[in-house]
């Protein structure tokens, strides 16, 4: 498959501080969903703005070595150029809804791309739809919940058609139902339109059944990066990180190691509870979900 | 009946320059038809208070001509003409929306495009300003803030919650300038969305406005 992101030796640093990212080597390929994990501070969220390139080019700072974006290196290119080919959702979404009304905060991108009013409209009321919050253009923003707001968020980002969708903890606001129903969407959207992900997300479990590759970073390096059966193994060997893999890995993992058995990837505990019994294990392990 | 945002913004400029140019009653009668209006727009508790705010403020202006040595009828009249200023911008705010006006700022008055965003986010991060402030209240008397004592004391001690609540909105507004780059937020924001229909209403309110405004002239012509 095609890489769609790249990094290529890639060191930075913001103005006046130490390396935030150091030595990034790493491809994203074309229509995976990728989750991007690592303990707070290891340089996620700069990542994330790597790719967007809002790194260097709007925050400024020292970097060295390149990111290329579908073939296309972010140096000096304009963040809202790229804007319309990569999307980007941070994690603070109350600060980044602009507009007084629903309809007009999808819209404001892409009337400043140049956009015909008609096609604005039509893709309006489209994203809205996709985001489960159909006709509600002319909501005021106070009439939405914290979730329908993320939601909103979302439907300014997919209105612009990106071939690429990065989402800093899309769900850090929302109940496990909210969290779960968001991602539900995002793999309908990953689906349908055939669109890349890269999802920073803390509570694991949520992106699970979704998931196709997985990134680690700790202190600004990419600790492990590939399919999750590559990453799985890798991650669970450093002590450190194993906490942060979803929990029914960090189970076989541990399952593993002491019984010298060779498990598949768990997406659902389901997963898990069918291969223990079929490879004979009893107790333990009790079904829910 | 709908009348633009740019003929409502002629609307309240012209008003601006007939509280001097008309006579009183004249004004005292727009003064009767801006309250009809604000009325018949809305009726409810907000906008009682509203007019009732501009009263009390037009009130204290008249007292305090009177205590500068102007005579009654002028402090009245000198009154009177404030309160159809404030009223006409009341109208305006209160008929037309904000992005309406942002839009035409830009678009038929050359505004540059930074500050007509500027009348839009402000009250778009209203809401969110005062829940903050809450939540920092909260936070502050936990850790023993109280805003029981006398008003110097208070006034002082409320540096507590101003502070962190300014911390906030400044780390707030770098994600919102990184949101706006990212929308691609520029020269062209205002230009690319939709003109309002320019209507027959509008047509009649600047005829209206025209006459109104040249009534120096031909009140001088007909005598």
């Amino acid at each position: 498959m095609a890489s769609v992101i790249n990094f290529k030796d890639f060191y930075y640093a913001y103005i006046n501080e130490k390396l935030v990212l150091r030595d990034i080597n790493l491809t994203v390929e074309k229509g995976s969903f990728t989750v991007v994990i690592g303990p707070s501070g290891a340089g996620k969220t700069t990542l994330c703005k790597a790719i967007t390139g809002i790194i260097p080019y709007y925050m400024g700072g020292s970097y060295a070595g390149d990111v290329e974006v579908l073939g296309e290196s972010t140096k000096g290119k304009r963040v809202s150029d790229l804007s319309l080919k990569v999307g980007l959702m941070l994690e603070d979404y109350e600060s980044q809804l602009v507009s007084l009304t629903a309809g007009e905060e999808v819209a404001f991108s892409l009337l400043n791309h140049g956009f015909p009013a008609e096609e604005v409209k039509e893709r309006t009321s489209k994203a809205l739809e996709d985001v489960g919050l159909p006709g509600r253009e002319d909501y005021q923003l106070d009439e939405l919940s914290g979730g329908q707001r993320q939601r909103l968020l979302l439907a300014s980002v997919l209105a612009v058609h990106p071939e690429i969708i990065v989402l800093d903890e899309p769900v850090s606001a929302m109940d496990p139902d909210g969290a779960e129903s968001l991602y539900k969407l995002l793999s309908k959207i990953h689906q349908e339109y055939g669109t890349t992900f890269v999802v920073v997300e803390h509570r694991v479990e949520f992106v699970l059944p979704y998931a196709t590759n997985f990134i680690a970073v700790k202190d600004g390096q990419i600790a492990a990066a590939g399919t999750c059966e590559v990453v799985a193994d890798q991650v669970y060997a450093d002590p450190e990180l194993r906490v942060l893999l979803p929990e029914l890995w960090q189970v076989r993992g541990e399952l593993a190691a002491k019984t010298g058995a060779h498990f598949s990837l768990w997406r659902k505990p389901a997963d898990a509870v069918d291969e223990l019994k079929a490879q004979g294990f009893e107790g333990g392990v009790q079904a829910h979900a | 009946m709908k009348i633009t945002a740019f003929s409502w913004i002629i609307i309240t400029l012209a008003i601006t320059a007939w509280v001097f140019i008309l006579p009183v009653k004249a004004v005292a009668t727009i003064l009767v038809l801006q309250l009809v209006l604000l009325l018949y727009v809305k009726h409810n508790r907000m906008m009682l208070a509203a007019i009732g705010g501009l009263g009390v403020f037009t009130g204290m202006m008249v007292l305090l001509q009177m205590l500068f040595g102007s005579s009654l009828t002028v402090s009245l009249i000198g009154g009177l003409r404030m309160l159809v200023m404030t009223m006409a911008f009341l109208c305006m705010l209160s008929t037309t929306k904000i992005q309406d006006i942002a839009k035409t700022l830009v678009d038929r008055f050359h505004l540059p495009v930074e500050y007509a965003f500027m009348l839009t986010t402000a009250l778009r991060f209203v809401p969110n300003f005062l829940e903050d402030s809450s939540v920092t209240l909260d936070a502050q008397s936990c850790r023993g803030y109280s805003n029981r004592s006398n008003a110097l004391q208070h006034l002082l001690s409320y540096v507590v919650v101003i502070r962190p609540l300014v911390m906030r909105a400044v780390a707030k507004s770098e994600t919102l300038a990184l949101s706006m780059e990212l929308k691609g937020f520029g020269a062209n924001t205002y230009k690319n969305m939709p003109r309002e229909p320019f209507t027959l209403w509008d047509l009649l309110a600047l005829l209206v406005v025209v006459v109104l405004s040249s009534y120096p002239f031909w009140a001088k012509f007909f005598k």
